[in-house]
């Protein structure tokens, strides 16, 4: 199965690709917001890379959050019209879980903390649970990244933090004791590759928001009365 | 035959359509997020694009077959969209579908600019225009006066110094009371009303084209205060008097300073009756047609931005694949 992934939940843009003949490589396109800009050339030139043509794609993999906005809008925007141009299938998988999935298969067990940075003073959170395969201990929610460390200040057992919104808020989650801070921040693409695999098609891919938009609403509202 | 499938997501509208370059109009689908922005008096920027994204497959795929092709083979030959002016995060969803459809189809695609979109609308109805033609382009986002000496082929002659005139609308709207958006609702209600009931000052922009909306809120909230008595319509009516008048003032300046062969309205408050009946007038007074569009095309649809993205592409050719959404992309920035 010829699979591409794409992952625009944070800062960076980057793209994967897994072949029928076992080849399989991920890039990290542009690491500064250029989602837009850079996505489709950068499909273009992995495809062309391995000599595929579009039409050869049998599924798209694509990061549904949580993350940015906007970013996930033009991940997901790209993967809806490449796979509904082409018909073929398409998979969401969550950018927490390819952080946990991301941190297993390097070898991290026990308990792992995913968070992406949410702007606003928040992070998007969830629990993981990591040995031979890897178990979502809770659900993915928001949080500020002092309520996260609060929750963790006398962990009974050692407990590993990665994402981006561990990387912004480095300081509060390095003063915790029994806590390993991983410098893997991008949702890994080789993970989504591989839960492609075994995921079933969806119909529709929704973007995990996890925020209403009511608050962005009512602050708009205000700002322009 | 040049057959081009467009993309329209600048705003609150999902659209795509199926057009030739003889600008026969295959199919066109429209899906609006207006229901959803209604509450909040105004088009939220996050729920349009919550709403962009869950309706641009369906929409695009409706588009193809409504024109009888092949969803995932269409024989098209460029995939044109709105890359700006509008709504940064909307625009991002329609450019960035229109990206992966060229892609997967092995299409060219072309950016357009929104504005010039509006200004094709015309042609799709009347492709037996005559030129040159002066466009009284009017909408929720923008206020402007444009000759055309052809297709693709304009000149600003002036704009709103301030609030477009769809803009004055909301805000009068709002004010009254009356739901989101206001331009119907006030239309509505002053065809029950006297346009001389309120005294309401003409905004002066001097001897230009431009126009001016921002002070007339607060003009219509004084002369209500000075006259309590007056009824909803009557101010309704007062207040769309006074739009028209400003526009049609500056149109005639036109017609009296430019040799035109005729004039055309475009955009979203070209819906609007009081203007519609001005524009007709003042065609008669100055022995000239006049071209006053169906609602669908007054409106945002992606038929216009296809005829526009037609000619753009195979004029100048398509776009580069790191376009990027211009959301501010003045229409006398063309190139
Ligand atoms: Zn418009």
């Amino acid at each position: 199965m010829n699979i591409l992934a794409i992952e625009t939940a944070t800062t960076a843009c980057a793209v994967g690709l897994a072949t029928t003949s076992g080849f399989e490589m991920g890039w990290v396109v542009d690491e500064d917001r250029h989602h837009t800009e850079a996505l489709t050339m950068a499909i273009d030139r992995v495809l062309r890379e391995f000599s595929l043509r579009p039409r050869d794609l049998d599924r798209v993999v694509v990061d549904r959050g949580p993350g940015l906005f906007t970013g996930l809008r033009v991940g997901l925007a790209t993967a809806i019209g490449l796979t509904d141009a082409l018909g073929i299938d398409l998979v969401g998988v969550s950018s927490l879980e390819l952080l946990a999935h991301g941190a297993q298969s390097e070898g991290v067990r026990g308990t792992l903390v995913g968070a992406v940075d949410g702007r606003r003073g928040e992070v998007f959170v969830q629990t993981f649970h990591l040995d031979e395969v890897v178990t979502a201990l809770s659900p993915p929610r928001v949080a500020t990244p002092s309520e996260v460390a609060l929750e963790w200040a006398t962990p009974s057992a050692p407990v590993t933090f990665a994402g981006d919104g561990v990387l912004r808020y480095r300081q509060t989650f390095a003063a915790l004791g029994h806590a390993t801070l991983l410098d893997q921040a991008l949702p890994s693409t080789s993970a989504a590759l591989r839960l492609a695999r075994s995921r079933p098609p969806q119909s529709f891919v929704e973007p995990l928001y996890l925020r209403e938009a009511d608050a962005v609403a009512n602050f708009s509202t205000r700002e322009r009365s | 035959m040049t057959l081009a499938l467009a993309i329209e997501t600048s705003c609150d509208d999902t659209a795509a359509a199926v057009v030739d370059d003889a600008l026969h109009v295959h199919s066109s689908v429209i899906e609006s997020s207006i229901d959803q922005h209604r509450a909040f008096g105004g088009v939220v920027p996050e729920i349009a694009g919550r709403a962009h994204l869950a309706t641009i497959g369906p929409v695009v795929r409706r588009a193809l077959e409504d024109a009888g092709l092949d969803p995932h083979a269409p024989a098209i030959d460029v995939v044109a969209v709105t890359s700006g002016p509008g709504l940064i995060g909307s625009l991002l969803i329609g450019l960035s579908a229109a990206k992966a459809y060229a892609l997967a189809w092995d299409k060219p695609f072309v950016g357009v600019n929104h504005l010039e979109g509006h200004l094709f609308a015309p042609l799709l109805e009347r492709p037996d225009l005559d030129w040159p033609l002066v466009t009284l382009l009017v909408s929720g986002g923008h206020s402007m006066l444009v000759l055309q000496r052809g297709p693709g082929d304009h000149e600003v002659l002036g704009e709103t110094i301030d609030d477009a005139a769809g803009e004055a609308y909301d805000k009068v709207a709002r004010w009254l009371g009356l739901p989101y958006p206001g331009g119907p609702e006030i239309d509505r209600l002053a065809a029950q009303g006297s346009s001389k009931a309120l005294k309401l000052p003409v905004s002066m922009t001097g001897a230009g084209f431009d126009f001016s909306f921002s002070g007339l809120k607060t003009a219509v909230v004084r002369a209500t205060e000075k006259q309590r008595d007056v009824s909803l319509a009557d101010v309704a009516a007062s207040f769309q008097a006074a739009v028209a008048e400003q526009l049609l003032r500056k149109l005639r300046a036109v017609l009296e300073q430019r040799e035109v062969r005729g004039v055309a309205l475009a955009g979203g408050v070209a819906a609007n009756s009081a203007l519609r009946r001005g524009v007709e007038q003042l065609a008669l007074e100055y022995a000239v047609p006049s071209y006053l569009p169906s609602l669908a095309m007054c409106t945002d649809n992606a038929a216009m931005i296809a005829a526009a993205g037609l000619h753009r592409f195979l004029k100048d050719g398509a776009s580069d694949r790191s376009l990027s959404a211009r959301p501010n992309w003045p229409l006398t920035e063309l190139v």
